[in-house]
């Protein structure tokens, strides 16, 4: 009889068996902020408030960071002319980062807005500039030309601050803290494409597809938990000119002209939003060779190239988590740690 | 006879729930289908709303013939001799369908990502 009994309830458990995967109730915000699309996806009982409080936070720091309203911090540090100015510490904070960030990598840089909007890049109004132009703007180009002492930044005359390559990152990473605080233990943060993660999605990884830079669809799949999965590359936004030649919005700090590293994308792996970030641009400059030499050296994040001609180069951390499209047959290399 | 009843109750859940599972896990999210070939996306389409149609697609002078008809998607004709893609019948479920030597994949295309990374 007890087996009978117990046959039942086995066969009851197996009704429910996959019913129940989705543990806790799925909460989602959906906004515009930052110029892009964002969307905030949590699970569990508080889900609903927290991301109530996280939107609100979001907005904030999108006034906090903004090149363009003239309210914001950054808008304060760009128009002080030469004069110190007082911000907040989340601002302080960032910029500190990104100077850092600028010296560690030399291809991330904060202050190349200038040559962006040269390129027409800040505005809509593409445009190649001369290269009398370039040099002249590049002149007021540099990290060093900024200085932070505790929540009080100076910019030389005529230098430009732009968080634009690490905001959406750093922003990120508030929202996750303050998700955190509240209780929750399970979401997905898609900014524009950027995705960040806390913990699993009922109790397995969460599965990212990686865009094709060559077309709409994905070149495979990235699975994984709490970690921030950011993307750059010349696909999303350029222009052509009238020879039909195409400029890329990622500019290489050191010549003023859009990066020619031979990738099509970057892809970057880490804990923090503005590490993911910051370092998808940077290593999208640096190309293959120097990008596989920084990550030996730093071992902090992983990543995935894709070269312009289609091959794939992922580092050894991601080889378990990485499966490529089935339609995607050009090559897949690894980077390893010993070279 | 009780004992009977028992067995046949517990049998029928056993029977709906293995069926319940297998409908739940294959069933797509979405009517978008994508279809690539040589690694390139050629078309993401909502099968769902789509209106019925052919889609002749060529690779090296061979031909497929991707039929969508009533919602659904299915390769209707192939020039190749294992017609494996034509056997395939529709699109159900997470599988694609493949046809390799024209190197052409017919996939859902949302519903295997929790987002996408660009």
């Amino acid at each position: 009889m007890k087996i009978k009994f117990a046959f039942l309830i086995f066969a009851l458990l197996i009704f429910t068996a996959c019913g129940s995967t989705d543990n806790s109730t799925e909460y989602s915000k959906e906004f515009f902020a930052m110029d892009t699309y964002v969307k905030f996806t949590a699970y569990g009982e508080n889900a609903e408030d927290a991301l109530e409080l996280a939107e609100k936070r979001f907005v904030e720091i999108e006034a906090m960071w903004s090149v363009t309203d003239e309210s914001s911090d950054i808008y304060a540090v760009n128009h002080a002319n030469g004069n110190s100015v007082t911000v907040s510490e989340q601002t302080a904070d960032l910029i500190a980062y990104s100077l850092q960030t600028a010296n560690e990598t030399k291809t991330f840089e904060p202050t190349i807005y200038p040559i962006l909007t040269a390129w027409g890049f800040t505005t809509g109004e593409n445009r190649v500039p001369s290269a009398e132009e370039i040099k002249e703007f590049l002149h007021n180009v540099g990290s060093e030309r900024v200085t932070v002492v505790g929540n009080s930044v100076r910019l030389e005359q005529d230098v430009q601050l732009d968080l634009g390559a690490v905001g959406k990152g750093a922003a990120g990473d508030e929202v996750i803290q303050i998700l955190r605080e509240n209780g929750i233990t399970s979401a997905l943060l898609d900014i524009g494409g950027n995705i960040q993660l806390i913990g699993q999605k009922n109790g397995a990884d969460w599965r990212l597809g990686i865009r094709s830079p060559f077309g709409e669809g994905t070149i495979g799949v990235l699975e994984i938990s709490d970690a921030a999965v950011v993307t750059s590359g010349n696909y999303e936004r350029f222009f052509t000119d009238e020879n039909g030649i195409s400029y890329g919005h990622i500019i290489d700090p050191s010549t003023g002209y859009p990066a020619d590293s031979g990738l099509a994308s970057a892809t970057i792996v880490a804990s923090e939003g503005k590490r993911a970030d910051a370092l998808s641009t940077a290593v999208f400059v640096m190309g293959l060779e120097n990008a596989a030499e920084f990550w030996r050296e730093k071992r902090d994040f992983e990543m995935i190239l894709i070269l312009q001609n289609g091959e794939i180069y992922l580092t050894e951390g991601l080889k378990e988590r990485f499966t490529l499209n089935l339609a995607y047959d050009r090559g897949v290399h690894v980077i390893e740690y010993e070279n | 006879m009780k004992i009977k009843v028992l067995y046949l109750i517990a049998g029928i859940i056993f029977v709906a729930g293995i069926a319940g599972c297998i409908l739940a896990l294959s069933a797509p999210k979405t009517g978008v289908v994508r279809i690539s070939q040589n690694g390139m996306v050629v078309r993401e389409i909502d099968i769902s709303k789509a209106e019925d149609q052919f889609i002749e697609m060529e690779f090296e002078g061979r031909k497929n013939l991707i039929e969508i008809k009533n919602g659904e998607i299915r390769v209707s004709h192939a020039d190749c001799s294992d017609k494996v893609c034509v056997n395939m019948g529709r699109l159900r479920s997470g599988i694609p369908i493949v046809c390799l030597p024209n190197r052409l994949v017919i996939e859902f295309a949302e519903n295997d990502f929790d987002a996408v990374v660009n």
